[in-house]
């Protein structure tokens, strides 16, 4: 009888889990729609999967760092992450002098720090000695520095900033899109006793941490949460004349794992991320989007494609024979001709991804050039090209190998534990296979691959580097030969500016092609000339692209307002413009 | 007693020395270090200074020797991921995982011993099932239940799938942070508890069924005794001595199963502090988790030899002996 008694019980509760699993809950509300009104009030949630280490963006270089700045700081102009169009913000409008390298910015009257202290010119210029301050070591002096002088101001009144610039800067104003403005009486005297690395670190109570932007930090909950509420002294106000920002309060939960992340954004106990979806995550929040939980929007191609690289080093190579081909261009070429992108798109990305044939991709519309040189996937005009340059499967194992019997056999060292990384590789390694190159790949601790990317301790490696900005003069540390970010080949650290053998003549060419478009203020002249950079690229391919993965972003339903990027974050970037249905 | 305290406590100490140096080490001596979190192009000077912050630009003995020196003195150093000193992170944490481990234990216990009676003296169906559901629960990695619970929760809306208090309870009194937390314990409470007490069924069914079929207890049988009797005065106490024996170990092991359970879960605790701090190669913070988690094993053992001293007359005589 007890025994009976129990099965059913048993039953009972799997039939119970069942009916739940099968209901499930649903969205809150249903729809969706874009143009339903948005209202103030209201808590938003979104995920964040590492802590901040500091809230000095001028120090920290981090995500969250990022993320807390354009929610509780504010910048002089902005770049529209939508448009990537240059808008006002502290500055409400600015005057550029004949020159092209002084900017004069009138700023905003009215507007004070979320403790009501007035914003003030002082507060500009306090900024940029903290930024300049060597002791500082701050992470956005080098974007702020021309020719290597740093960017001059001054300050007639309380409202108006002169900006000069030590030569002609093709970006402009854009390159102050880096700088958060930060409050004089917070922090003069951390400047002055030489702690301003240090002022605003994570063990600073949140209550001292004040700002021009939409929130202010209430709670900070080491590994757990961060709790922003409104800034109820924000400037800035709908078009409507409402206020903002729309939302009462941002609660950034720490969420690690990103596919427990995913079930509690399908749950709705998360309304956001900050990354735009996996692959292998779309067909469950396309599902959830039919249900009514998430909305899925597609991004567009994003501005980052992975990169395949070998060390071109000389130095790192010391002796090692095989040097002799992989510093050939025509071995390069060989491999991109030897990759099928269509099938690395299927088979890597699940078709979500677009063929590229070089850094810039379609992402980037403004500096994306459709002309450079491509190379059709042909596995025969592979080998051809590689015959050429001496290497032929010479003893019929599948590998080609030059007279002296030197095998094309590389180790490719790629990040572990990032999905596409590791199918990319080993889609690689398939591809290359048929032409007669064989990659081992080993897939490494992040920490590890960094390291040995900067000793220059790999024969080739697969991974994705950020930008940092879709304007290429703000990326002259990847196209420079003495550049930090210049990875196929980087500098020594005591070298200053290499010139020599170590310094290819292409690479010498766009060193040169790059420091004209950055000094050259007409867009279009600057276009013509970073096309010519492109072209060279693809014709020496130091770095081999070869699909640039379409993005896609899910969130909640119940968030209005969200205008996406393609930068990250995808949507917090516009925080003050959001809204949730049902808030107040 | 005394003496068999005072020999548990130095076993304790230099449990905890020989665990945490042993973590700073193989910390300092894995690929990679702390200054990768920087980033892959970070200004050479960044990377020197956060060397030499850790100590990392000195040999592993003198970092060795500086942070023991330190730590005799409760310095354990400071976090390079949180920017905060290591002792008041893990002091935090700590209590996180020991909310989450006794839960855990509670559940293990009242689930797996009981069940463990049954199939240890009991044949037919359901101690069958019973042995089968403790195969699944040991075979089936902490991951995957963690992430199946997770799911079962987003999916059916019973449980928060994650966290340890509701974004809610930032203004909330202190008895409605209790109840909170109380709310988001179950899960990860769960999924730590479910290979837990399929051990405990597992190892109590086998003491069991052994038990039952010594001498005393067929006398007795013979002398009248009650199965209930039996089985809960007599062969209970009897088996329990490798109960006893396995719980201390079941402290360690829930410390170091919470590691994946608290990330999934996102439960700030020990687990998931260190390993974060060891993704991060946060060093000092990886010898500070490491030190708590050896108190913790140790604490584990002695409640053990307690618990053993208690419930088994034997070992009471020997020590007294």
């Amino acid at each position: 009888m007890k025994t009976r008694l129990l099965g059913i019980v048993v039953t009972a509760g799997i039939l119970a889990a069942g009916y739940a699993l099968w209901q499930s809950p649903g969205a809150p509300g249903s729809g969706g729609s874009i143009g339903q009104v948005q209202t103030r009030g209201g808590q938003l949630v979104a995920s964040i999967r590492a802590v901040p280490r500091s809230f000095n963006r001028l120090i920290a270089r981090e995500q969250t760092a990022e993320l807390l700045s354009l929610l509780t700081q504010g910048r002089l102009v902005r770049i529209n992450r939508s448009t990537f169009e240059l808008e006002p913000w502290l500055a409400e409008k600015w005057d550029v002098a004949q020159d092209g390298r002084t900017f004069t910015l009138h700023l905003r009257q009215g507007v004070t720090w979320s403790d009501g202290a007035p914003f003030t010119a002082a507060d500009v210029l306090f900024t940029l000695q903290a930024v300049f301050d060597p002791k500082n070591e701050s992470v956005v002096a080098e974007q702020l520095t021309i020719d290597g002088k740093p960017i001059a101001a001054a300050a007639p009144d309380d409202h108006t900033v002169v900006l000069t610039y030590p030569a002609a800067s093709g970006p402009g104003l854009r390159l102050f899109d880096a700088l958060v403005i930060l409050p004089r009486h917070k922090l003069e005297a951390a400047l002055k006793n030489g702690t301003f690395a240090n002022a605003w670190n994570s063990a600073t109570p949140p209550a001292e941490i004040v700002g021009t932007g939409p929130f202010t930090l209430r709670e900070y909950v080491p590994g757990q949460r961060l709790v922003l509420d409104r800034n109820p002294r924000y400037w800035r106000k709908a078009a409507d004349g409402t206020q903002l920002p729309y939302l009462e309060r941002i609660v950034l939960q720490v969420v690690p794992d990103q596919d427990a992340e995913l079930l509690r954004l399908q749950a709705g106990d998360i309304d956001m991320t900050q990354s735009e979806l996996r692959p292998d995550d779309y067909v469950a929040a396309t599902r959830a989007e039919t249900q009514g939980k998430l909305k899925v929007v597609e991004l567009g191609v994003g501005p980052d494609a992975d990169a395949f690289w070998f060390d071109l080093k000389p130095e790192a190579w010391k002796k090692d024979p095989r040097f002799a081909f992989v510093s050939k261009r025509e071995f390069r070429q060989a491999i991109s001709y030897a990759v099928d992108r269509e099938a690395f798109a299927e088979n890597v990305f699940l078709a979500a991804a677009v063929p590229v044939w070089g850094p810039i991709t379609p992402g980037n519309k403004i500096w994306f050039s459709p002309n450079v040189l491509r190379y059709p996937h042909d596995v025969n005009k592979a080998k051809e090209v590689l015959k050429s340059i001496g290497l032929e499967d010479r003893n019929g194992n599948g590998i080609v190998e030059d007279a002296q019997g030197h095998e094309a056999r590389f180790t490719v060292i790629t990040q572990r534990g990032i999905g596409w990384f590791e199918r990319g590789t080993n889609e690689l390694r398939t591809q290359l296979a048929r032409a007669g190159i064989a990659l081992e790949v080993a897939p490494i601790d992040n920490g590890a691959l960094i390291k040995r990317m900067l000793s220059s301790d790999y024969e080739a490696l697969y991974y994705r580097p950020l930008t940092t900005d879709l304007d290429p003069a703000s990326n002259m540390d990847f196209w420079l030969s003495s550049g930090s970010g210049h990875f196929w080949n980087l500098p020594d650290e005591s070298s200053q500016g290499r010139e020599g053998p170590a310094v290819q003549d292409w690479e010498a060419r766009i060193d040169m092609l790059m420091a004209e478009q950055a000094s050259t203020t007409d867009l279009e002249k600057r276009k013509q000339i970073f096309n010519e950079v492109q072209k060279t690229f693809a014709e020496n391919l130091p770095v081999l692209y070869f699909v640039a993965p379409r993005l896609y972003y899910a969130h909640n339903a119940r968030v209005l307002g969200v205008v996406p990027s393609v930068q990250r974050p995808p949507a917090l970037w516009n925080a003050d413009s959001l809204s949730v249905r049902g808030g107040p | 007693m005394v003496r068999f305290l005072l020999r548990r406590l130095l076993f304790a100490a230099l449990l905890v020395i020989a665990v945490s140096s042993g973590a700073l080490l193989l910390t300092r001596f894995a690929p990679g270090d702390v200054t990768a979190n920087l980033g892959a192009f970070a200004p050479p000077d960044e990377v020197a200074r956060t060397r030499a912050r850790f100590d990392l630009d000195r040999s592993p003995v003198a970092q060795w020797g500086g942070w023991a020196l330190r730590a005799s003195r409760f310095d354990f150093g400071a976090s390079f991921l949180y920017n905060r000193p290591v002792g008041e992170l893990i002091r935090r944490a700590a209590i996180n995982t020991a909310i989450l481990a006794v839960a855990a234990l509670v559940v293990a216990t009242l689930v797996g011993i009981p069940l463990g009676i049954l199939t240890g003296s009991r044949r037919g169906a359901v101690p069958a099932a019973v042995r089968g559901a403790s195969l699944v629960c040991l075979s089936v990695p902490p991951l995957l239940t963690s992430l199946f619970l997770v799911f079962l929760a987003s999916r059916t809306g019973w449980l928060p799938p994650g966290g340890m208090t509701s974004v809610d309870v930032v203004d909330a009194s202190w008895s409605a942070w209790m109840l909170d937390v109380a709310w988001h314990l179950p899960l990860p409470a769960l999924a730590l508890a479910l290979p837990l007490a399929a051990t405990f069924e597992r190892l109590q069914s086998q003491a069991m069924s052994e038990t039952i079929h010594q001498p005393f207890v067929v006398a007795a049988m013979a002398r009248g005794v009650t199965w209930r009797q039996l089985l809960l005065d007599h062969a209970w106490r009897a088996s329990l001595r490798s109960m006893c024996a396995i719980y201390g170990l079941a402290i360690g092991a829930l410390l170091s199963g919470s590691f994946i359970v608290e990330y999934v879960t996102a439960w700030p605790g020990l687990g998931r502090l260190m390993y974060e701090a060891l993704r991060a190669r946060d060093i000092y913070l990886v010898a500070g988790c490491a030190a708590m988690g050896g108190l913790f094993l140790a604490f584990g053992s002695v409640v053990a030899d307690l618990l053993l001293f208690a419930a088994d007359p034997r070992v009471r005589e020997g020590q007294a002996a």
